[in-house]
């Protein structure tokens, strides 16, 4: 019987939701991962790509529609069905491919909302000019910039392995992991508070073995989870007091490889005038790194040397972070700065397949730019008004900020009576910049900006429940 | 692999199919006929059968299947439906013996068409409504139907869809893999509906309207007449029939989009105007061999040219003459229209004609390229280039089925069947036609071969409604490697 119900209720998801319809332009790592995601959530989803490989490589895995073509041809979106799209996401290897095809997209079907990722430093500045004039590219998603927003924020949380951001930053979310040592260890949830004082933890969630807890009273941490807690920005050094990190400030930080993502941070640390040097294998890049950077010291040679990093007093050195193009040599190298002395190391890593080896290597802190290119791209997707979406290592779930409109289920009642998707939580409640912990009895109020755990498979239940019928469609 | 899961997936298709037994038991009921006992315990059978794989594997889950989990559920699946679908038959009456009623079931599944009743009008109704109702599930593929209709199956959908579908590229017309097999599964009752109605129309009682469209649209063949549609003599049944027959000899995405306001489709797509051509030229050489020598007129001899043409080629298998005294050309032209069979992505069986063209445009390429050696050449369709997977696995098909053709003829010679007959009878079965030549001709039926004969052609209607490669593979040592 339990599966007949099971069965009707999924019958009854299926019919009950209108679909909404993405192109996304493009198969490589970041097409290929939101295809994969939205398709799990029931999306309708069609994926263009010239290459037939990487085509072969989408309809072999995923649910999805494929079709073989230039993204930037008009009659390939429109073999696609773009005029019933309700989006479109240009994100290919180039800029320039993934500008006409948005260009192309807003003269076939204006009304489709079009994302693009545009990477290029060049057009930083026009990324308004493309939402109001002719492309009218609804959001520009530059990765890069994400991920050096991503490394300053972990430069500055110390132990974290993972840092968010909500309410504009006044409420951080932060991964960590729970040394084995550490008082926490083997305590329940609802016994915590004895054991830390009056000082608060709000924990949303827990990664244990590669699995997504939402964890309740009862459970219990373990040490070697990875721990995800939510804490406004001023109490968060108290908080990570719990966990035995202090705060070291950041003087001196060397980063290998000095491509756009390093030039872009390198600048951002000079203006908090933090030492910063750059390693960089490339002789030509060197030269335009020395002429465009007035403080930095570039020096010219390979990441992996062990003679010029304890050359260049690696045991001193904060923090080391690799950001060259080569997968292997980041790791690599940020395994020899470690072992030389460096305080920390932060490892750029694209390939989704390496993520689950990286604990057990040895490297805790990691940036993607496709990652972040996902998490910017997922909150535009996202129905109802979110705010930002953040995807938990191993994309198993999902933190959602949200602003609850007035129409939706979720206002005007005490969360335990609104029924929530099985896999999901309210984490926090921000009301005028307080962050409120919720409990069965808190009552939302329109215009409150919520913070929503969910594992993969519940999202689009909370996407049913926060947008409105009148809102979207 | 995933045995655990395979098995519960297998499961589930039982349990479905189990309940798709009441089509049959309420005709059953409603005529009164012997049928109700022997349904109602098949059924009874099934659907314990289909609960026992159920809840001894629901725990097994998989979050992926791969594309040899997914052959592998089709053809275990396709074995095991074969044998339930055999139950209503073998509990009928003692003069079913176990081979028979697996041959009678798969030849309805796999939409053959082959029959060993000598005398179809004496058997009861129920059991007519459900040879012809397994030929209907089996034409637009039962998995397929599965996925439309249960949910839980989205798992490796795609990984069964390309499985069971017959064509070397299944097309995607929507997104996710259950709406496109909605829509399929739409678009074949729809036709069936209206078949329904066009015969009704003409005069034909609802039961055997109903029988009728359900053999023709899947292609399968089986009448509810002991001479087939020759029995009701008209020329609108003949009409109807052949036009739905070309219908169902069409790729059904063409359907689809035709549906949705696309007037020009089957003009537009080079597979379809290649059916329709050959089926024009068929009729036509056909037509003017037999006029005079078989029939007076002109007329007739188009009449009963064209059905025996588009029968035979659609691998539908009705009949309305007995083409056995024909002269030679036209025989060996219906000869020819067993090996060509139907539209890729239709209800139909044969080698499909886009396999065939692409055949061709392979050979023409091969000479093109010996007059310039330094030619870089591709082979296109329809103005798309065809990738070197696709061209590979249609010729590795055509190869396969010309071998297995060779080797099963003369294996069933072995046991004792003459010249001609284990031709056609092997020719009719992988081809999923129905009627060959000899004794299993026409007017003829399968009751007389031997039983390992029927045990071989059996084997032979399996592999190809679910083309060769997703049966066969089961047979090789390395699928079974861990």
């Amino acid at each position: 019987m339990v599966s007949v119900c099971a069965v009707a209720k999924a019958v009854g998801v299926y019919k009950g939701t209108i679909t909404l319809k993405i192109v996304i332009v493009g198969a490589g790592e970041v097409g290929y991962h939101i295809a994969s995601r939205l398709a799990l959530e029931n999306k309708d989803v069609l994926v263009i790509d010239s290459d037939a490989a990487a085509i072969r490589r989408v309809s072999d895995n995923i649910d999805v529609q494929t079709v073989i073509g230039s993204g930037s041809s008009p009659m390939v979106l429109e073999e696609a069905g773009i005029k019933e799209a309700d989006i479109l996401l240009a994100v290919t290897n180039s800029d320039e491919a993934n500008l006409v095809a948005c260009l192309v997209a807003n003269m076939l079907s204006p009304s489709t909302k079009k994302l693009a990722r545009i990477r290029a430093a060049d057009f930083d500045n026009f990324h308004n000019a493309f939402r109001d004039k002719a492309p009218h590219i609804e959001t520009v998603i530059n990765p890069e910039i994400e991920v050096v927003k991503t490394i300053e924020r972990l430069m500055r949380v110390p132990g974290a392995v993972d840092v968010g951001e909500f309410a504009d930053g006044q409420i951080k979310f932060v991964g960590i992991y729970l040394e084995k040592e550490s008082m926490l260890a083997g305590t329940r949830l609802s016994d915590m508070s004895r054991h830390i004082g009056g000082k608060r933890l709000l924990i949303a969630a827990v990664v244990r073995e590669e699995e997504v807890i939402i964890p309740r009273g009862q459970d219990k941490l373990m040490g070697g989870d990875l721990i995800y807690f939510i804490s406004e920005e001023e109490r968060l050094l108290e908080t990570l007091s719990i966990f035995n990190k202090h705060a070291e400030p950041v003087k001196r930080v060397l980063i290998i490889g000095g491509g756009r993502i390093g030039y872009r941070l390198a600048i951002k640390l000079e203006a908090q005038s933090i030492y910063c040097k750059i390693v960089e294998k490339s002789a030509d890049r060197c030269a335009v790194l020395a002429e465009k950077l007035n403080k930095t010291v570039v020096l010219h040679g390979d990441g992996s040397d062990q003679g010029l990093l304890s050359e260049e007093n690696i045991g001193d050195i904060d923090v080391v972070i690799t950001l060259t193009n080569d997968e292997e040599t980041n790791i690599l190298s940020s395994l020899l700065a470690m072992r030389m002395g460096a305080g920390k190391a932060i490892t750029k890593i694209s390939k989704f397949s390496y993520f689950p080896l990286m604990t057990a290597i040895g490297i805790e802190q990691v940036v993607s730019p496709r990652l972040s290119a996902i998490n910017s791209i997922l909150q535009h997707i996202r129905r109802g008004k979110v705010l930002s979406a953040i995807s938990l290592k191993g994309e198993q779930a999902e933190a959602l900020e949200v602003v609850a409109l007035e129409t939706s289920e979720i206002v005007a009642k005490p969360l335990r009576r609104i029924h929530f998707p099985k896999g999901s939580m309210v984490a926090g409640i921000i009301r005028q910049s307080h962050i409120i912990i919720p409990t069965g009895d808190s009552i939302i109020e329109p215009g409150d900006r919520v913070i929503i755990f969910a594992q993969r498979k519940a999202v689009n239940g909370i996407e049913k429940i926060l947008a409105v019928k009148l809102e979207y469609f | 692999m995933h045995w655990r899961y395979m098995l519960y997936v297998v499961g589930c298709l039982i349990v479905f199919f189990g309940l798709t037994m009441l089509v049959p038991l309420v005709a059953g009921i409603i005529y009164q006929d012997n049928s109700i006992q022997s349904i109602s315990y098949a059924m009874l059978l099934t659907i314990a059968s289909g609960l026992g794989l159920f809840f001894l594997f629901r725990r097994a889950r998989a979050s992926y299947i791969s594309q040899r989990e997914g052959m592998a559920i089709v053809a275990v699946g396709w074995s095991a439906i074969g044998l339930f679908g055999a139950l209503p038959f073998y509990l009928n009456g003692s003069e079913w013996y176990l081979v028979d009623a697996l041959f009678e079931s798969v030849s309805g599944f796999t939409t053959t068409g082959a029959s060993i009743v000598d005398d179809i009008e004496a058997l009861p109704k129920g059991l007519l409504l459900w040879r012809s109702f397994i030929q209907w599930l089996g034409g637009m593929g039962i998995i397929v139907l599965s996925i439309a209709i249960l949910p839980f199956l989205g798992v490796g959908g795609m990984q069964l869809y390309k499985a069971e579908v017959p064509s070397p590229v299944p097309d995607k017309l929507k997104p996710r893999i259950r709406d496109t097999a909605m829509i399929l599964w739409k678009v074949y009752a729809i036709f069936t509906a209206a078949e329904v109605l066009l015969l009704m129309v003409g005069g034909m009682g609802f039961f055997d309207a109903l029988c009728h469209a359900f053999t023709t649209m899947p292609t399968g063949g089986f009448s509810t007449q002991n001479g087939s549609i020759a029995q009701y003599n008209s020329i609108y049944y003949d009409i109807v029939i052949i036009l739905f027959m070309i219908l169902a000899g069409i790729n059904f995405s063409l359907h689809y989009q035709l549906l949705r306001g696309k007037p020009l489709v089957f003009w537009k797509d080079p597979e379809c105007r290649f059916f329709l051509a050959v089926t024009l030229a068929f009729t036509a050489i056909v037509s003017w061999d037999c006029w005079g020598v078989v029939f007076p007129n002109l007329g007739q001899s188009i009449r009963y040219g064209a059905f025996q043409v588009v029968s035979i080629l659609t691998t539908t298998g009705f009949a309305t003459y007995d083409y056995e005294q024909w002269p030679a050309m036209s025989q060996l032209i219906l000869l020819l229209c067993m090996f060509l069979g139907a539209s890729a992505g239709s209800t139909g069986g044969g080698m499909k004609c886009l396999r065939i063209m692409l055949c061709f445009k392979f050979c023409y390429k091969e000479l093109f390229s010996m007059v310039h050696p330094r030619a870089v050449t591709t082979i296109k369709l329809g103005g798309q280039t065809v990738s070197e997977d696709v061209m590979r696995s249609v010729l590795g098909f055509l190869a396969l089925y010309m071998g297995l053709f060779g080797i099963s003829t003369v294996l069933l010679a072995a046991v004792g069947v003459d010249f001609v007959t284990a031709l056609g009878a092997v020719a009719a079965c992988i081809g999923n036609i129905g009627p060959g030549f000899g004794i299993v001709g026409p007017v003829g039926n399968y009751a007389d071969i031997p039983y390992l004969g029927k045990w071989l052609l059996i084997w032979c209607m399996l592999l190809g409604r679910l083309e060769i490669f997703t049966m066969l593979i089961l047979l090789v040592p390395e699928f079974w490697r861990k």
